[in-house]
């Protein structure tokens, strides 16, 4: 498949990481190589993460969606001891691959740096377990944080989720739950180039096809796999794919950023809109030349160190004293 | 998903990846990345600190991309560098198998990036005979100048970067040299240097013209001519095609070293017993050789035509592009002019 519309440029910077890692980028993801791709993650142990920061964890069983035990891991800095903010976390991969300890390393530093509790839930994945369990698995743990908040060192008045791709998705559908189930409260959503919208009718989903790391393709692998047959159609809720909320309001304040040549930029930069025409509050910030997840795959390009000090500089408004 | 390919990480200390760092450096260069951005990528393949000095300003960055401060005792373990500019990396231990090339593409993309920054201050349309009046009108105003202001051009090798006079870089028969703007005529010369004629500004094209041949006339024993010394010589020099050598010129040409310097006393000394004196040569020895000589090449230097005639073909034989010397040579042509295989 190749793109009908011609998409905006690489940054030079990524153009060139881009060819040096042309041997090691993925295809486009299609169900038959999911198990491929899940084999393919390894993530280094939670030790090897945490390196020589002092920071300690450990991980709890707790109720899931219908009650089915589900893992969470919480993070919190040595010699935590005054309640403090927290930091709920739901990773990415698709809705069908990665676990619980993908993505986390910013949250690491911001333990260490904020004295914040980081709680990270291992949800349970799509196509094994299709919408609404990765959702509501993600809603159980922080449902679990807030009432388990003075056990866990944590002021339950300071609590924030915060989310990447997929993991973006699942903490928007968490807020958006929250709100219309009256509780966790949320001080704000981090939602780092989420995955929102199921529908495949974007213009950057079509620009986006065949090329980078997370294409068309995999995208509709990914939402395929969440909601089968239902992809696309009128059965699909708000809470699987917030870009179909028509009402955004009552929302935690939301810190949005994404790529301008990504698939899903045009749901983000959606997203945004439709908080602010309902009078809520969003910061959004779309990097020139960003492919998904570049801030990540190279930190060192200009592009990723201002999208990232951009994150920094909103974690630290909301968990600075 | 981004955890599908992690992060970009150093190259393999062991293995070579020649081709993947030269692919990733002529990615940076076609997208006209900065040297901060060449830098950041040369540190993160090599896996440690990559450091550039351009025109005295050092940058150094980490593989993380930070920007470091200045460390001149940070140990350079790989290094290149040019006029004006050097980079390297820096690693205590010894180097890993890519670090050779990743400092050779850094340093062909960091001199890309210079050449490409040079200010276009006007003065390369100013001294450009091809352009039209029009052009060089806008030079003018873009150089401040009014167009009688008596300037004129110096030429001089590309490394003597002048602190404040526009200079820019120029493509010549004899390779490229560094035309530089002088109003005050207080440029002090470093090295060597052609000065040209004094001109008004708006014809400040032939003063380059001259400065080039006044470069091309400095050796290590003179290092500055200043062309408006050459009298009328210059217009000799000026209607001279370098590519299309007198056969004057070819015969000198011919000559070994220690013909030309026998050649160049016969001109100069007073007599021929005191060039014999000079030369540690009897003076018989001379006389016949003095006889050989201005059969070979068709004159009596120690006439006042022959005089003339070598000084002529002395001159022209340093203006001659050195490729047309060679050309002259092997098409055979000698001193009467005839060709013969």
């Amino acid at each position: 498949m190749s793109s009908t519309i011609p998409r905006p440029p690489f940054d030079p910077e990524l153009e060139a990481v881009l060819a040096l890692l042309a041997d090691q980028i993925p295809p486009t993801l299609t169900p038959e190589l999911i198990p491929v791709m899940r084999a393919g993650m390894v993530t280094p142990s939670v030790d090897e993460l945490i390196g020589d920061r002092p920071v300690s964890y450990r991980v709890e069983q707790i109720p899931g969606h219908r009650g089915d035990p589900i893992e969470v891991t919480v993070f919190q800095r040595t010699g935590h001891s005054q309640p403090g903010p927290a930091i709920y976390h739901t990773h990415g991969g698709g809705m069908i691959l990665g676990d619980r300890y993908a993505g986390i390393e910013p949250l690491l530093n911001w333990v260490e740096k904020y004295d914040a509790v980081a709680v990270t839930v291992e949800y349970r994945l799509a196509p094994e377990f299709p919408d609404p369990f990765p959702v509501e698995d993600c809603y159980a743990g922080l449902v679990w944080t807030a009432e388990n908040a003075a056990r866990l060192g944590i002021d339950a008045e300071r609590l924030l989720i915060y989310g990447a791709s997929a993991g973006g998705g699942l903490a928007a559908g968490v807020s958006l739950l929250s709100r219309d189930r009256k509780g966790p409260a949320l001080i704000g959503q981090g939602l780092i180039y989420p995955m929102l919208d199921d529908r495949d009718l974007t213009i950057s989903t079509q620009q986006i096809d065949g090329v980078g790391v997370w294409d068309r393709g995999s995208n509709i692998t990914g939402w395929n796999g969440l909601l089968g047959e239902r992809r696309g159609g009128d059965d699909v809720s708000i809470y699987a794919a917030p870009s179909r909320a028509t009402d955004l309001s009552g929302l935690p304040p939301a810190f949005i950023t994404c790529g301008s040549a990504e698939v899903f930029r045009d749901e983000d930069v959606a997203y945004a809109s439709a908080i602010w025409a309902a009078g809520g509050q969003a910061e959004l910030h779309v990097w020139p030349g960003g492919f998904h997840g570049s801030d990540m795959l190279a930190p060192h390009v200009r592009i990723s160190q201002l999208a990232n000090e951009a994150t920094e500089n909103w974690i630290a408004r909301l968990l600075g004293a | 998903m981004q955890e599908l390919v992690g992060r970009l990480t150093a190259l393999d200390p062991e293995a070579g990846e020649g081709l993947k760092v030269i692919a990733y450096f002529d990615a940076l260069a076609a997208g006209g990345v900065g040297i901060d951005g060449l830098l950041g990528g040369a540190a993160v393949l090599a896996g440690t600190v990559a450091g550039a000095e351009v025109q005295g300003k050092v940058r150094r960055r980490d593989p993380s991309g930070a920007r470091l401060d200045v460390s001149p005792s940070a140990p350079r373990s790989s290094s290149r560098s040019g006029p004006g500019w050097s980079v390297w990396l820096e690693r205590a231990e010894r180097p890993h198998a890519n670090d050779a090339m990743v400092v050779e593409r850094l340093a062909l993309a960091v001199e890309q990036v210079i050449a490409r920054s040079v200010p276009d201050s006007g003065l390369d349309i100013l001294i450009d005979e091809t352009r039209s009046s029009t052009d060089r009108v806008s030079a003018l105003s873009r150089l401040r100048l009014d167009p009688a202001t008596r300037v004129r051009l110096i030429a001089s090798v590309p490394e003597d970067i002048p602190s404040n006079e526009p200079s820019t870089l120029v493509p010549t028969n004899f390779g490229v040299l560094r035309a530089t703007l002088d109003v005050l005529g207080d440029r002090t010369l470093r090295s060597r240097a052609g000065l040209g004629t004094w001109e008004r500004a708006d014809g400040a094209s032939a003063s380059w013209r001259s400065a080039i041949i006044a470069f091309r006339l400095t050796d290590s024993n003179v290092p500055v001519v200043d062309a408006t010394d050459l009298g009328a010589m210059l217009l000799l020099a000026e209607a001279y095609d370098p590519r299309s050598p007198h056969k004057d010129v070819l015969a000198l040409d011919r000559l070994d070293a220690r013909t030309a310097a026998i050649l160049r006393v016969l001109v100069e000394a007073d007599s021929i017993r005191a060039a014999a004196l000079q030369l540690g040569m009897h003076h018989s020895s001379l006389h016949a050789r003095h006889d050989s000589l201005s059969r070979e090449l068709g004159y009596d230097v120690r006439t006042v035509a022959g005089r003339i005639r070598y000084g002529a073909a002395e001159l022209l034989r340093r203006l001659t592009d050195p490729a047309a010397l060679q050309q002259g040579h092997s098409t055979g042509q000698d001193v009467t002019g005839s060709s013969h295989r």
